[in-house]
């Protein structure tokens, strides 16, 4: 009776789920269905950008990918169980800065090493955080921000302890030399909520994303903290062209373990990258907040490296290396 | 009718004998208790404005060890044991559950769960050790169907084999 | 008016061949994964997501939903049949179900949560349909300090649902609490407790929590029947069907439940579990049954499910009008509208009002489905109880270990669930009750996160609790239920020692 219904379940719901099996087809570079590793629980921005880049693979290139979370101290699961994976490209993480730029230096134990551990095949993009306040502040201007926390602290609300917010809104503490109060959420939409409550004065966030609450006067941008402005919200000032050196981005790549075949990373990264060629992928990146970028393997891989650098008195200085 | 004089009722054995069984629970919840007020002081307190990280674990733990010594105290003579223990039971499970966690990454799925049924069955006298073969091999193919083939979960199957 | 204009609009939506089908597959799939021990709608969601990306946004959004509000139902099933919670929420359904199912009462028990999810679910629906927009309004005037109240009530509630006596219950409670400040402390990201594991960074997972203490105690506990070869539990075929009285008796269960989630289903992050919690505790106070409570009596198994399923679909309101998601699952249900190019906001119902309203319409059609789908099943159910114990519990024991490793792929999980288990057993023999743990357990952290986060926001002026209109109600709520409590219990041991000795 049991095996009986089992075996009707099962006759029903592959014929819906044909398109997930797991089935050996000739690929883009690997016969074997890729696993693309994320680092945070569905539904994040990574793990969004890492279900479009598999949908893609596998209708644009024959390349079947799936998505594997591993959720889990601050994204070192995940990059611990990719290095010691085999290199031949079938697992791949959807890096960002929570294992291998920010980990590195805030965790003093971390049982993998961002750079000589990973083979860093592909950028994909960035997008980038800034500082919003509440419209009934009458706050316009970050001149105006500095003149009002000056005298009267301000709570700032960020994605989490040791999050790129909350980085961020130290860096830029230190920058304008002022002290605010940080509140800690888990993800940037309770810190929303919250703002929108009325309850807290500010928050850090990706900038584009929320570019409807902008639109729709229920906050107040006042910069953004990418190198130059960018195009979807031109009228929003960076951090850099006020005079205060904050550039703090949230990257995505792809890299696998260490010592991939050069033909293979190769191939992977002419594959990505041509996924990510395409008008329609780049609008729905867009969508996410993310800017694509065209960069070479060892041009993503210097990048990475100087992150590091660049993030690592940034993580002190917000006080949270362990 | 003449009300009869008050009785008490003749005293009920408790089916898992241990009378004062519950006190022990008891006094289990009381050495967690400390556990977590000794954890949380040594996090710091803080101020009641602005709490601490150690703050909530050792309030709940102040509370629950007050609470556990009520408990203690009203338990001495309660109802005891609920049953008596099935201590054979308790390991069996026990180890099931080792097997599968030792077993499952480095034989893979199916013969991971083949083992742990067999282990899991073992103080089941009424089923021979080929039933319970068998049965180990039905779920270990049900379930590599359901959660290997179906729902695509990430199992390796067979390590070393395949 | 304009609201049923709308609806009758989304249903014509929802009854185009394709949106009915996503619709079915939906709430089939979720069911059957609901019934698998630990693999709750999460997984599940994870796991339809790569096929959404092949579909507009309709049908996707109307499948993910039918898988959440399945896999609620679906894990209401195991809770009953096993006493093993498919969801966290299901854990207090299973606290009547089980005992139920003890009787041989195990079809009424299945007929009730099926009849009951059913009309939770369309409360739900005709609370989305005519009061998403001031819920939404409600959501958004939340702040940490009401968050903090509401808990504070849902934890109360959490101590009454506990039927082996008030002592013990808020003592489990306080012990839930205390468990769930295990992991990194998410004010300050110090760890706490971890003793230097590394997978106790993220605290323990509530489904290792959930299996332990109900599913691993339950099997250790009932192999004593299997060994000694007595047979399954016995099925009372008389008392298949619920009687008339039945069915009306659960009338009144079915809107409380349904009122309660659907309220508590809408304020983000609170969840199914304190709707079912709540749910079952003020019916503990309402019903005449409430002596009852704990034995396997139908409104204790109809409220929390009708309860539970209403908030399992109000929780879209915040979800698609304010872009808060108020669990998991929810997060990627807005992850997926992101794809499309859809933000979730205040502007959803203007820009999309044929995916809102088709949505709402197919909590109608889906709940209908899930209805016609697990009646006949009722039987299938129930005939594998009659399968004996001994082939059972190791499945069960397998099942258990596949759904807590499906978590994170990590046999640490394993490790952990073994001693949970250990302690959940050596509970049970100490009489102590495990769905108010697991209640503390999971609204713990929340509470403490709140508080702390109200006392960060009010530069630390406790007063902020009172001058809150929200929250100061909440609170002299709870304190005049719990004076009332005191007092009641009070009166209850004088009249008894008044009882006894005026017989003396």
């Amino acid at each position: 009776m049991k095996l009986g219904f089992k075996l009707a379940t099962a006759a029903f719901a592959v014929a819906a789920l044909s398109s997930t099996a797991a089935l050996a087809e000739p690929g883009a570079w690997s016969d074997e269905p890729v696993r693309i590793v994320v680092t945070f629980p569905p539904g994040g921005t990574s793990d969004l950008v890492a279900r479009l880049l598999a949908q893609h693979l596998d209708t644009d290139f024959g390349q079947k990918a799936v998505v594997d979370n591993r959720p889990g101290a601050a994204g070192t699961v995940a990059a611990d169980y990719v290095a010691q994976q085999a290199a031949d490209g079938t697992t791949l993480i959807l890096s960002n800065n929570a294992p291998f730029t920010i980990a590195p230096t805030r965790f003093a134990n971390l049982p993998y090493d961002p750079l000589a551990g990973f083979t860093h095949v592909a950028y994909i993009g960035a997008s980038a955080p800034g500082l919003f306040v509440q419209p009934s502040s009458g706050i316009t201007s970050l001149q105006e921000y500095v003149a009002f926390v000056k005298e009267t602290p301000m709570t700032y609300g960020s994605s989490g302890v040791g999050s790129i917010s909350h980085i961020l809104g130290e860096a830029v503490d230190a920058a304008l030399q002022v002290e605010s109060i940080h509140v800690p959420y888990q993800g940037s939409a309770p810190a929303i909520q919250d703002f929108r409550a009325g309850a807290l004065d500010s928050f850090y966030d990706m900038v584009v994303q929320n570019s409807d609450m902008i639109e729709d006067n229920e906050a107040i941008a006042l910069a953004i903290a990418s190198p130059e402005r960018n195009p979807q919200l031109p009228d929003v000032p960076t951090f850099k062209e006020q005079g205060y050196d904050v550039v703090i981005e949230n990257w995505v790549g792809l890299s696998g373990p260490a010592s991939m075949e050069p033909d293979t990373r190769a191939k992977i990264h002419e594959t990505v990258m041509a996924v990510f060629a395409s008008a329609d992928v780049q609008t729905k990146l867009t969508d996410l907040g993310i800017t694509h970028v065209a960069m070479s393997s060892e041009n993503y891989e210097a990048l990475v490296a100087d992150l590091i650098g660049v993030w690592a008195p940034l993580i002190e200085a917000a006080g949270i290396k362990e | 009718m003449q009300p009869e004089p008050h009785a008490k009722p003749p005293k009920k054995q408790p089916p898992g004998g241990m009378e004062w069984g519950g006190a022990i629970g008891g006094l289990f919840l009381f050495a967690l208790s400390i556990v977590f007020m000794v954890g949380g002081w040594q996090l710091g307190l803080g101020v009641p404005t602005r709490l601490g990280v150690g703050a909530f674990p050792f309030l709940t733990g102040a509370v629950l060890s007050v609470l556990s010594i009520f408990i203690c105290i009203a338990e001495r003579k309660g109802d005891g044991l609920s049953e008596v223990p099935d201590w054979v039971a308790l390991v069996a499970i026990a180890a099931a559950l080792a097997v599968f966690a030792a077993s499952v990454e480095r034989v893979g799925l199916v013969p991971g769960v083949w083992a742990t049924v067999i282990v899991a069955s073992l103080p089941d006298r009424s089923l021979s050790f080929p039933g319970k073969a068998v049965l180990g091999v039905a779920v270990a193919l049900g379930c590599w169907g359901v959660f290997v083939k179906l729902l695509n979960l990430p199992f390796k199957s067979f390590v070393g084999i395949f | 008016m304009e609201t049923l204009a709308n609806f009758g609009g989304g249903l014509l939506v929802v009854l185009e061949p394709q949106n009915l089908m996503y619709c079915f597959i939906g709430v089939f799939l979720g069911t059957f994964i609901g019934v698998l021990p630990g693999i709750g709608s999460m997984a599940a969601i994870a796991m339809i997501l790569p096929i959404t990306f092949y579909l507009d946004p309709t049908p996707a959004l109307v499948m993910i939903a039918g898988v959440f509000y399945g896999a609620e139902y679906g894990g209401s099933t195991s809770s009953i049949l096993l006493n093993v919670p498919g969801t966290p929420a299901a854990s207090i359904t299973a606290i009547e179900g089980h005992q139920m199912a003890k009787k041989g009462r195990a079809g009424v028990a299945l007929f009730s949560t099926a009849t009951a999810s059913f009309g939770g679910g369309i409360i739900g629906m005709i609370v989305i349909a005519f009061l998403s927009p001031s819920l939404a309004q409600l959501a958004l005037s939340f702040a940490p300090a009401d968050y903090f109240a509401v808990i504070l009530l849902g934890l109360i509630a959490a101590s009454a649902v506990s039927n082996g006596g008030a002592l013990k219950g808020i003592a489990m409670v306080i012990t839930g609490l205390m468990l769930g400040t295990i992991g990194i402390d998410l004010t300050t990201g110090v760890t706490r407790f971890t003793m230097g594991v590394p997978e106790l960074r993220d605290g323990v997972h509530i489904v290792i929590v959930a299996m332990g203490l109900f599913g691993v105690g339950e099997v250790i506990a009932s192999i004593r029947g299997a060994r000694s070869g007595t047979a399954a539990q016995t099925v009372d075929y008389n008392n298949f069907y619920p009687t008339r009285d039945e069915w009306k008796s659960l009338f009144a269960p079915i809107l409380r439940g349904g009122a309660i989630g659907s309220i508590v289903g809408a304020l983000p992050g609170t969840g199914q579990t304190i709707a079912a919690a709540l749910a079952y505790a003020v019916e503990k106070k309402v019903s005449p049954l409430r002596d009852k409570f704990g034995t396997g009596v139908l409104p204790g198994v109809a409220v929390p499910e009708a309860a539970n399923n209403s908030a399992t679909q109000t929780a879209f309101i915040p979800t698609l009008t304010l872009g808060v998601p108020g669990s998991p699952p929810m997060a990627i249900v807005i992850g997926a509208l992101m794809i499309y190019g859809i933000t979730p906001g205040p502007r959803l119902l203007t820009e999309q009002p044929d995916m809102f309203w088709g949505l709402v319409a197919s909590f109608l059609v889906g709940n209908i489905m899930l209805l016609i789908l697990n009646v006949p099943l009722i039987g299938i159910w129930v005939r594998l109880l009659r399968i004996p114990y001994k082939y059972m519990y190791p499945t069960i024991i397998v099942l258990i270990c596949m759904g807590v490793y499906s978590l994170n792929n990590n046999v640490f999980d394993i490790w952990l669930t073994l001693i949970i288990g250990v302690a959940g057993y050596v509970m049970r023999l100490f009489r102590f009750e495990p769905a108010p743990l697991l209640l503390g357990f999971v609204l713990g952290p929340m509470m403490e996160e709140q508080l702390r986060r109200t006392m960060l926001l009010s530069r630390g002026d406790p007063m902020i609790f009172l001058q809150r209109p929200i929250s100061a109600t909440l609170l002299m709520l709870t304190v005049l239920i719990i004076l009332f409590a005191l007092v009641s219990s009070l009166r209850a041991r004088r009249r008894n020692r008044a009882a006894i000795s005026s017989t003396n």
